[in-house]
């Protein structure tokens, strides 16, 4: 599903808008944010939390956004981004010293591991997909990202987007044939 | 490119037309191919289906009010064009729909210390949440016309005023079911009809102490509307700007709410 603009806000922003106007579809854009967070932090709260830093930071710097470009595209950027930091500083602070940014996405949530165990059975299919698959998935197939422009929001090379969405997809189809498709 | 992954490029619409064309002979005469292409097509849909779910979960209503508060930036602010709005009035109606259930709760709260009459700005919400909402075929509502009683119960309460769902079957409409929508920072009832030619159609409320004296009718943005007041709240019938028909639909809702 994609947020649809409305007229007015449309009309708004090509003549300057306001900040008011970024306000409301930044929270429009709330739902698909959070499910985006949620691939990359794989916990529900630090996927809210992810998306409140993104948002703040991005009204922080509303003057840095091209009107013409789409908000949710700029507001993924940005929780990437953040999200990559936050990785890098965990693993500073366990000292598991620098990680490449397309490998530092797998990391460690707060999560017990018992609890993270416990999480993982009630999840979808898809949320026991290892982050960078889901995160992958999400972006090309649902968010309907080339593969180019996956590369660039994630970072990492298109021959990776490409493997990474074809490993993803082969790992569903394997789990819906162990266990029957559908939504749980 | 290993094999298998062309075929995942394939239905991404990542592979040059001669490569598609390659692949798609290639389907044809074999079988394993074909059962593996069917697999992980099988496995897209489903990761459509569940990351699907996902936007229907309720947002946090501190996410929301995190942002709705958070400070303007300065430089933004300096640039803007003059608004339709002073910069915080109709801000506050933010566009929460999506979060039913998780502010169910504070609105009902809220709602109970309802001294402010029904903001003007109200109507400019409404025409945004119907601009996205009716072109929402799949999701035009969050809860279906089966659970009537529980909309009217789960509305009055939230809302705050008594809601009740006319029946405009007399004027070509069927009920489909509504949601809860937030505008000028009040919770708002919205009923969701379709017409014959599946044209959106919404009734909506929101309570005031204030209500408007008579019928009022105005065009916002792509949308006609038709305005009244009633016991304890204000009504709103919007549907599009061509349609001649709202005033007869607001009065005959009139009298059944």
């Amino acid at each position: 599903m994609r947020f649809i603009i409305s007229p007015e806000t449309v009309a708004l922003r090509n003549t300057g808008g306001g900040l008011t106007d970024l306000k409301r579809e930044m929270i429009a854009t709330l739902p698909r944010l959070r499910r985006f967070a949620r691939t990359l932090t794989r916990s529900v709260p630090e996927a809210d939390d992810l998306v409140q830093d993104a948002c703040l930071r991005a009204l922080s710097r509303a003057h840095q956004w091209d009107p013409a470009q789409p908000l949710d595209r700029w507001l993924f950027r940005i929780t990437r981004n953040l999200w990559i930091n936050e990785v890098r500083k965990r693993q500073v602070r366990l000292g598991d010293g620098h990680v490449p940014a397309e490998e530092s996405v797998e990391l460690v949530t707060t999560e017990t591991g018992e609890a993270r165990v416990a999480a993982v059975q009630l999840q979808s299919k898809i949320e026991a997909l290892p982050a960078d698959l889901s995160t992958i998935l999400l972006v090309v197939s649902v968010e309907g990202y080339s593969y180019a422009e996956a590369a660039e929001l994630l970072d990492i090379p298109v021959g990776t987007v490409m493997s990474r969405v074809y490993r993803a997809r082969k790992t569903l189809a394997k789990k819906i044939a162990e266990t029957g498709g559908g939504v749980q | 490119m290993q094999d298998h992954e062309r075929l995942s490029a394939f239905l991404d619409g990542e592979l040059s037309e001669a490569e598609a064309r390659e692949i798609e002979k290639e389907l044809e005469g074999d079988p394993a191919l074909l059962a593996e292409f069917e697999a992980i097509r099988e496995a897209d849909r489903l990761a459509l289906e569940e990351f699907d779910t996902m936007l229907r979960e309720p947002v946090p209503f501190d996410l929301a009010k995190a942002i709705q508060e958070a400070p303007d930036d300065h430089v933004a602010n300096a640039t803007g064009a003059p608004r339709r709005s002073p910069p915080w009035g109709a801000t506050i109606a933010a566009l929460i729909a999506l979060m039913i259930g998780g502010i169910g709760g504070y609105w009902a709260g809220q709602s109970q210390d309802s001294t402010l009459a029904a903001a003007p700005g109200w109507l400019q919400d409404i025409a945004d949440y119907h601009a996205v909402y009716a072109t929402q075929t799949r999701h035009l509502v969050e809860v279906p016309a089966s659970e009537r009683e529980h909309i009217q119960t789960w509305l009055t309460n939230t809302v705050g005023t008594n809601v009740a769902v006319p029946d405009l079957s007399a004027q070509g409409l069927e009920f489909q079911g509504a949601r809860l929508l937030v505008a000028a920072g009040k919770p708002v009832a919205q009923l969701m009809y379709l017409d014959a030619d599946q044209r959106v159609v919404a009734l909506c409320l929101i309570a005031t102490e204030a209500p408007r004296e008579g019928f009022a009718a105005q065009t916002i943005g792509a949308f006609g509307m038709v305005s009244w007041g009633g016991a304890g709240a204000n009504f709103v019938v919007v549907g599009d700007q061509d349609r001649t028909d709202l005033s007869t639909i607001a009065e005959a809702a009139a009298t059944q709410v």
